[in-house]
């Protein structure tokens, strides 16, 4: 499938969760993209997938104990100042499952446009939006290039007998992480100046033609949102 | 009639106190092949990207005098202008990607500069072929060998068939049959070609011109017999010479011992050569971009363990990683190596001398330039004394002089350790070397 249907029907898989008003209609939009994402390497999708679903399951957790309504007290814990009593009822653990699955399917539709999709096809499809998509696929690969930079610097630390453990030690390297994606950032724009990047009368190379399972997919994703805000 | 012209170029970086280049003036002719050679730190880079225009341009700062290439003086034109009469390969490899598809990488700059559509892929894949990288053409980019990345981005440069092609360290990741076969591709291409080098054996047995330049002055400026003379004369390390010892018999304890053993990264096995370390001797690891030299090294220094067959270790062993962009986590340069010794500011403020940055313990690790930052690397490991020590490319971006202290310096402690180096750089490994193994390993699925 080309890549800007099939970036349609992720778009549309994460709007139908986010207009969906019953839970079991967006656990199985998340489940569709979980299934997915699970199609990657395990060494390319971990981090979307820890990122998603460990935020995903710490709204579920975090959510009811800040809530403050509901009548079927499941557990009522102590007094906690500003707050108040911590408690959770069969309501707010309801509507914590109903927004952690909401979170889960939107940040899986964006691991799987991240992991599946063919970005430099989606670039070259970009025509006159060329620029925004450029700076969105430059910064998908954040990720990917932040992990890789991450077991760069704990390998280093390794090879000189620095054991990298604990939250402490990880947040050490966050500061060097950053610090070294500005500076690669910084040549690639220098090296994308030197290579005419910006530069007026600018062609493109052909591409494939779209197929009819393209067209279906399109006219499905129109379909998955109109679903999401009328029946789901 | 010159395809470019320097005329008294001084420039100085915004918030540098002292100018990178100064008084320059050359000429470049059209179709012919300069070696641009100096220390580091001594204004080569700069000067190429002022004949590509992003100094003054992307960088700012201070820009005094003219460059014009190809009749356009750079000051009026941007680079993004330039390019096509004039294309760059910098010394990152892995800074200089935008695509995650080879193909596409290498069509990006023919996009740019406006080649007709049903042109792109053909000149895409003929650069690619040019530089025994056509098979490359359907990979993804994250998924290359910084050799094999390196071959994409000069095919990149090659594509838009450039009047004036600026290199860069082009061959910095290359094993030595493709950096002799790129040098002799620049020789066939036809176009003028500027390339700095620190490994400066094989652009000076095909050059036309030889310019020299320290402090960011040009000192020399000569066609390549006079230059080779001058470099006799002033840089003896800036030629081929015989290797600085003789192969020994090492008689130490054994402190790593590698048979039979391969790894599996993920469905990719590399199977690696036996190997034997002893104390007391230094061993240098060659091989072909790809061969699993770094994989040997790896396992030898424990941070790989075997899927296949043994590796013996005894006592401990650091490893210098290739990039030395690895070595910037702490906040100054004295910290970042006392990071091995449990924060032990004096042995990190000797091993800096060691490694010739003394001096240097306040400065900020991301303030040091390319080859200093590999010298942080080696003083980050030297300090914590290993019994066995493994560089992987500790040459990358380091200038003759400096590979020279480096050989005299790991000579001096041979005695104390065992050590693996492994390298791209044949004359390093000679001068450094016992003995010199080759890594004529294969690569093959796990379940083939």
């Amino acid at each position: 499938m080309s890549p800007v249907p099939a970036a349609a029907v992720l778009a549309a898989l994460a709007a139908a969760a986010l207009l969906a008003d019953r839970t079991i209609s967006v656990a199985v939009v998340a489940t569709v993209l979980l299934a997915l994402c699970l199609r990657v390497p395990r060494r390319r999708r971990w981090p979307y997938l820890v990122g998603t679903l460990g935020s995903a399951a710490v709204l579920f957790v975090g959510s009811p104990l800040a809530a403050r309504y509901g009548g079927i007290v499941y557990w009522e814990g102590p007094s906690v100042p500003v707050v108040g009593r911590l408690d959770v009822t069969s309501e707010e653990l309801a509507e914590a499952l109903f927004q952690s699955l909401r979170f889960a399917a939107v940040g899986l539709a964006f691991a799987a446009y991240a992991l599946l999709l063919d970005q430099d096809r989606l670039l070259l499809a970009g025509g006159r939006l060329r620029r925004s998509v450029l700076a969105v696929a430059l910064a998908t690969r954040l990720l990917p290039t932040l992990e890789r930079d991450a077991s760069g610097f704990v390998e280093a630390l390794r090879g000189r007998g620095v054991a990298v453990e604990g939250l402490r030690g990880r947040a050490r390297l966050l500061s060097p992480l950053v610090a070294g994606s500005l500076e690669r950032s910084l040549n690639l724009a220098e090296s994308m100046e030197a290579r005419g990047f910006g530069r007026p009368g600018r062609t493109r190379a052909p591409q494939p033609a779209w197929t009819p399972l393209d067209r279906v997919a399109l006219a499905g994703a129109v379909l998955v949102v109109a679903g999401g805000a009328l029946w789901l | 009639m010159a395809l470019a012209r320097v005329q008294d170029l001084t420039y100085r970086y915004p918030h540098s106190a002292s100018p990178a280049v100064e008084g320059i003036s050359l000429e470049l002719r059209a179709g012919e092949l300069v070696c641009l050679l100096g220390p580091s730190g001594s204004g080569k880079s700069t000067l190429l990207r002022a004949l590509a225009g992003l100094v003054p341009h992307f960088h700012g700062g201070q820009f005094a005098g003219r460059v014009e290439v190809d009749g356009v003086d750079t000051r009026r034109a941007r680079p993004s202008e330039l390019a096509g009469t004039v294309a760059t390969v910098f010394q990152d490899p892995e800074d200089q990607v935008v695509f995650t598809g080879v193909e596409h990488e290498v069509a990006f700059g023919l996009e740019n500069v406006g080649v007709p559509p049903d042109e792109i892929h053909g000149r895409a894949l003929e650069a690619l072929e040019a530089l025994g990288a056509g098979h490359l053409a359907g990979r993804r980019t994250d998924e290359l060998s910084a050799g094999e990345l390196q071959r994409v981005c000069v095919a990149s440069a090659l594509a838009l068939r450039p009047r004036l092609l600026l290199l860069d360290e082009p061959t910095s990741q290359l094993d030595a049959e493709a950096a002799e076969g790129l040098l002799d591709l620049l020789t066939r291409l036809g176009c003028a070609a500027v390339i700095s080098e620190q490994r400066p054996a094989l652009p000076l047995g095909r050059c036309d011109r030889v310019l020299f330049m320290d402090g960011g002055r040009l000192l020399l400026d000569a066609d390549r017999a006079d230059g080779v003379s001058w470099l006799a004369d002033k840089r003896t390390a800036y030629l081929a010479h015989e290797p600085l010892i003789e192969e020994g018999e090492p008689d130490g304890e054994v402190l790593c011992s590698v048979a039979g053993a391969a790894y599996a990264y993920g469905s990719r096995r590399v199977a690696v050569p036996d190997l034997e370390i002893r104390r007391g001797e230094v061993v240098s690891l060659i091989g072909g971009n790809g061969s699993g030299k770094t994989t040997l090294a790896k396992l030898a220094a424990g941070l790989l363990e075997p899927t296949e067959g043994t590796v013996f270790r005894h006592g401990r062993a650091s490893y210098l990683s290739q990039d030395p962009g690895r070595y910037l986590v702490a906040e100054r340069v004295d910290e970042e190596v006392a990071l091995g010794v449990a924060g032990d500011l004096r042995r990190a403020r000797r091993a800096l001398a060691l490694a010739d940055l003394a001096g240097f313990d306040g400065r900020h690790p991301r303030d040091l330039s390319s080859g200093e930052r590999e010298r942080l690397g080696l003083a980050a490991v030297l300090v914590t004394e290993p019994d066995l020590l493994v560089l992987d490319e500790p040459t990358r971006g380091v200038d003759p002089d400096r590979k020279l202290e480096l050989a005299a310096l790991l000579r001096a402690q041979a005695a104390e350790r065992g050590t693996l180096v492994v390298t791209h750089d044949l004359v390093f490994a000679a001068d450094v070397a016992d003995r010199v193994l080759s890594s004529t390993s294969t690569r093959d699925p796990v379940h083939a």
